[in-house]
C-alpha cells in the first residue's frame, strides 16, 4: 500500500542523486488542424439565429430565418436562376480578375527589377491605390460603356493595385544571397530571374492575390450596381432595395462561398508552384 | 434674421390662436425626426418647419436628409427617424409587411392640367423613331433599383401605350440615369418635371410624353411612419400630419394655383432654397424649384386607388409577396381618402 502510493506520487524535487524528469518545453504555438471546429461554430450560431427567429427574441427585421434563406438558395436552383445569375456574374470576375492579376503581376515584377520603373510607378501606384473604385464607376460608364466592358475593367482597376504592391514587395524581399551566389556562379541577368527570383517572389504574389480576389469578389458587387440585370451582385442589390432579406442573404451566402473557393484554389496553386518549400 | 422674425410673429400668431387650437390629442412640445430629401417634393415639411407650423402643433421637429427612398424608409423601421415622405417602392412595402413602417397619407401627387413627372428618350433613340411612348417596347428604359417609381412609371407606359415592356436597366442613382441618358447608354426614362424640364432643353434629350396622361392621379410619394407610431402614438402623428398639412396649404396655393402673387412665390422659393439645390446661387436655383412645382394633397389626403394599382402592379412583377393586401402598409383612420 505504502509503496504504491509513493511510485503513483511524483519523485521528490530535491532527490540529489536521482535523474530528474524533465518535461520538454518547447511545445505549444503550433497550429493543429481541428477539422471538427468549423463546422461546430458555424452549426452553433446557426441554430442560434435560427432558434432566435423562431421564439421571435431576434425579430424578422433583424435577421432571416436561416431556413428561409436556405429554402430561397433551394428554389433559387431549382427555378435554373441561380446559374442565370452566376454565369455571368463568374465570368467578370475571371475576365476583370484574371486581367488585373496578370497586368498587376507585370507591372510589380518591373517595378522590382528596374529602379526607372519604380521611380516612376511607385507614386503612381500609390495614388490610385487609395482611390475607392466605385466612386469611379459613373466614369467608367462613359469610358467604356454601360455593358460588360465597364464591369470588367472597374474589377480589373481593383485587383491591379493590390497585386502590384504585393508583387513588387515580394520580388524586394527575395533573398539577396541567393542572387549573389547566382551571380557568382555566372547566371545571366534572364537566368537569375528566370529561376531564382519569380520562384523565390511566389509565395508573396499568392499570398498578394488572396487579398486581390476577395476585392475583386467585393467589386462584383459595386460593378453590378450599373445596368445589371443579372449577376449575384444584382441579385443582392434588389434584394437590398426591396428590403428582401431572405434572398439578401441567400446571395451573401453565395459571395461567401465564392471567396471560400477562391482562397481553397490558390491554396492548390500553392501547394503546387510551392513545392519546393518544404 | 427675417427667419427670426417671421418665426415670433408667427409664434404671436400661433399663441393667439392657442386657445382654439389646442386640442388635448396634439402633443405638447414633443421632439420628432422627419426625414427628407433635397426634393421640392418634400416642401411641405420644409415650409411647415420654417413657418413654425410645427411648434403649432407642438412639435419640436428636426430634418433629416437622405439621399434615396429606400435609406429613409429602413431608418424609419430602425427608429431614428420618426416620419418621411416618399415614394411607394417594393422595399417600403416590404418593410411594412415586416411590421416595421405604414403609410399614413399622401403627399405628391399627378394632377392633369399641371407639368407633372415626364417621359425622357435620349437623342440617339429620338432619332431611332422613340418618339412617343408607343415606341418603348424593349427600349433601355433606366430605373434606379426595381420596385422604385421610375420601374413602374416604365411599365406603366409599355401597358397604356399596348407594347411590350422595355428593358429595366437599373443604374442606382438618379444622376447615374441622367449621364447614362444623355450619352445615349439608356434609350428613355421618367422624371420629376424640374429634372426633365432643365434635361428636355440640352440636344441630348427630347420629351416625349407625360406621366399624368398614363396614369392619372398618379399618387407619387406618400407620407408615412413606423407603425409603433401609427399605432401607439396617436397624438404624436396627428400633431406631425397638422403641421405637415399647413405647410402643404401654403405651398399649393402659393406655388401650384399661384393665388398668392408673384412675391409671395419669390418669398416661398427662398425657404425651400435652403434646403433644394442650396449649393446654387438663387437666381439660377430659382426657376428650377418653381418648375418643379407639382400639386401636395390637400390635408396629406391619400388616393388609395393609385397606391392599390400600385401594389397591384408590384405584385404582378413578383417583387412582393402576393399575400399583401393594403391594409398590411396603410392606415386609413388619419387622413381622407381619395377612391377613384
Amino acid at each position: 500500500m505504502s509503496d504504491a502510493t509513493l511510485h503513483s506520487a511524483p519523485p521528490p524535487a530535491a532527490a540529489p542523486n536521482e535523474a530528474m524528469e524533465i518535461r520538454f518545453r518547447g511545445g505549444g504555438f503550433v497550429a493543429k488542424p481541428h477539422r471538427w471546429m468549423a463546422p461546430i461554430v458555424f452549426v452553433v450560431l446557426i441554430a442560434f439565429i435560427e432558434i432566435g427567429t423562431r421564439s421571435g427574441f431576434i425579430s424578422s427585421l433583424t435577421l432571416p430565418r436561416p431556413s428561409d434563406v436556405l429554402a430561397t438558395l433551394v428554389q433559387l436552383y431549382k427555378s435554373g436562376q441561380l446559374f442565370e445569375h452566376l454565369v455571368p456574374s463568374l465570368t467578370r470576375l475571371a475576365v476583370g480578375a484574371s486581367l488585373g492579376a496578370i497586368v498587376g503581376i507585370s507591372v510589380g515584377v518591373m517595378i522590382g527589377l528596374f529602379s526607372y520603373v519604380r521611380a516612376g510607378l511607385v507614386p503612381l501606384v500609390a495614388a490610385i491605390f487609395p482611390i475607392p473604385k466605385i466612386a469611379l464607376l459613373p466614369l467608367f460608364v462613359i469610358w467604356f460603356g454601360i455593358d460588360e466592358s465597364s464591369k470588367y475593367a472597374l474589377i480589373a482597376f481593383g485587383t491591379f493595385t493590390p497585386t502590384v504592391v504585393a508583387t513588387y514587395g515580394a520580388v524586394d524581399n527575395v533573398d539577396r544571397s541567393l542572387i549573389r551566389m547566382g551571380q557568382s556562379f555566372g547566371l545571366s541577368w534572364f537566368s537569375i530571374v528566370r529561376k531564382i527570383v519569380l520562384p523565390g517572389a511566389m509565395p508573396g504574389i499568392l499570398s498578394g492575390l488572396r487579398i486581390s480576389l476577395a476585392i475583386a469578389i467585393i467589386l462584383l458587387v459595386a460593378a453590378e450596381m450599373l445596368g445589371a440585370q443579372h449577376g449575384i451582385g444584382a441579385y443582392i442589390l434588389e434584394a437590398g432595395s426591396l428590403y428582401d432579406l431572405e434572398r439578401l442573404f441567400a446571395g451573401v451566402v453565395i459571395l461567401s462561398l465564392l471567396g471560400v473557393i477562391t482562397s481553397g484554389a490558390i491554396g492548390l496553386i500553392e501547394r503546387r508552384v510551392l513545392g519546393w518549400r518544404t | 434674421m427675417t427667419k427670426f422674425n417671421r418665426r415670433q410673429t408667427l409664434g404671436l400668431m400661433g399663441a393667439a390662436a392657442a386657445t382654439s387650437l389646442a386640442a388635448p390629442a396634439l402633443a405638447q412640445n414633443r421632439k420628432a425626426v422627419v426625414g427628407a430629401m433635397s426634393l421640392t417634393s418634400h416642401s411641405g415639411s420644409f415650409i411647415a418647419l420654417q413657418r413654425g407650423y410645427f411648434e403649432q402643433a407642438g412639435l419640436d421637429v428636426e430634418l433629416k436628409f437622405f439621399e434615396a427612398a429606400q435609406p429613409m424608409a429602413v431608418a424609419i423601421a430602425s427608429g431614428d427617424v420618426d416620419f418621411g415622405v416618399t415614394a411607394i417602392t417594393g422595399g417600403l412595402i416590404n418593410l411594412a409587411q415586416k411590421g416595421a413602417v405604414t403609410v399614413i397619407g399622401g403627399a405628391l401627387s399627378e394632377e392633369p392640367g399641371i407639368d407633372g413627372q415626364m417621359y425622357l428618350a435620349s437623342d440617339k433613340a429620338f432619332q431611332d423613331g422613340l418618339t412617343s411612348i408607343e415606341g418603348l417596347a424593349g427600349r433601355r428604359f433606366g430605373v434606379t433599383t426595381a420596385g422604385s417609381s421610375f420601374h413602374y412609371m416604365g411599365a406603366k407606359a409599355a401597358m397604356h401605350a399596348g407594347v411590350d415592356a422595355p428593358e429595366f436597366v437599373p443604374l442606382q442613382k438618379v444622376g447615374a440615369i441622367v449621364g447614362a441618358l444623355k450619352s445615349g447608354q439608356v434609350d428613355a426614362w421618367a422624371i420629376v418635371p424640374h429634372i426633365a424640364k432643365a434635361l428636355a432643353g440640352s440636344p441630348e434629350v427630347h420629351a416625349i410624353g407625360m406621366v399624368a396622361d398614363v396614369v392619372p392621379n398618379y399618387q407619387v410619394t406618400t407620407v408615412f411612419t413606423s407603425q409603433k407610431n401609427a399605432g401607439n402614438e396617436r397624438g404624436l402623428t396627428e400633431s406631425f400630419l397638422k403641421g405637415f398639412g399647413m405647410g402643404v396649404s401654403d405651398y399649393n396655393a402659393t406655388m401650384v394655383d399661384k393665388t398668392n402673387g408673384d412675391e409671395a412665390i419669390q418669398e416661398m422659393v427662398k425657404i425651400i432654397h435652403q434646403y433644394v439645390y442650396s449649393d446654387r446661387e438663387f437666381e439660377k436655383a430659382a426657376p428650377s424649384i418653381i418648375n418643379g412645382s407639382m400639386r401636395l394633397n390637400e390635408g396629406a389626403a391619400l388616393n388609395t386607388a393609385s397606391v392599390a394599382d400600385q401594389l397591384a402592379w408590384m405584385q404582378s412583377e413578383g417583387l412582393i409577396s402576393n399575400d399583401i393586401t393594403l391594409d398590411t402598409f396603410v392606415d386609413t383612420s388619419y387622413v381622407e381618402t381619395i377612391d377613384a
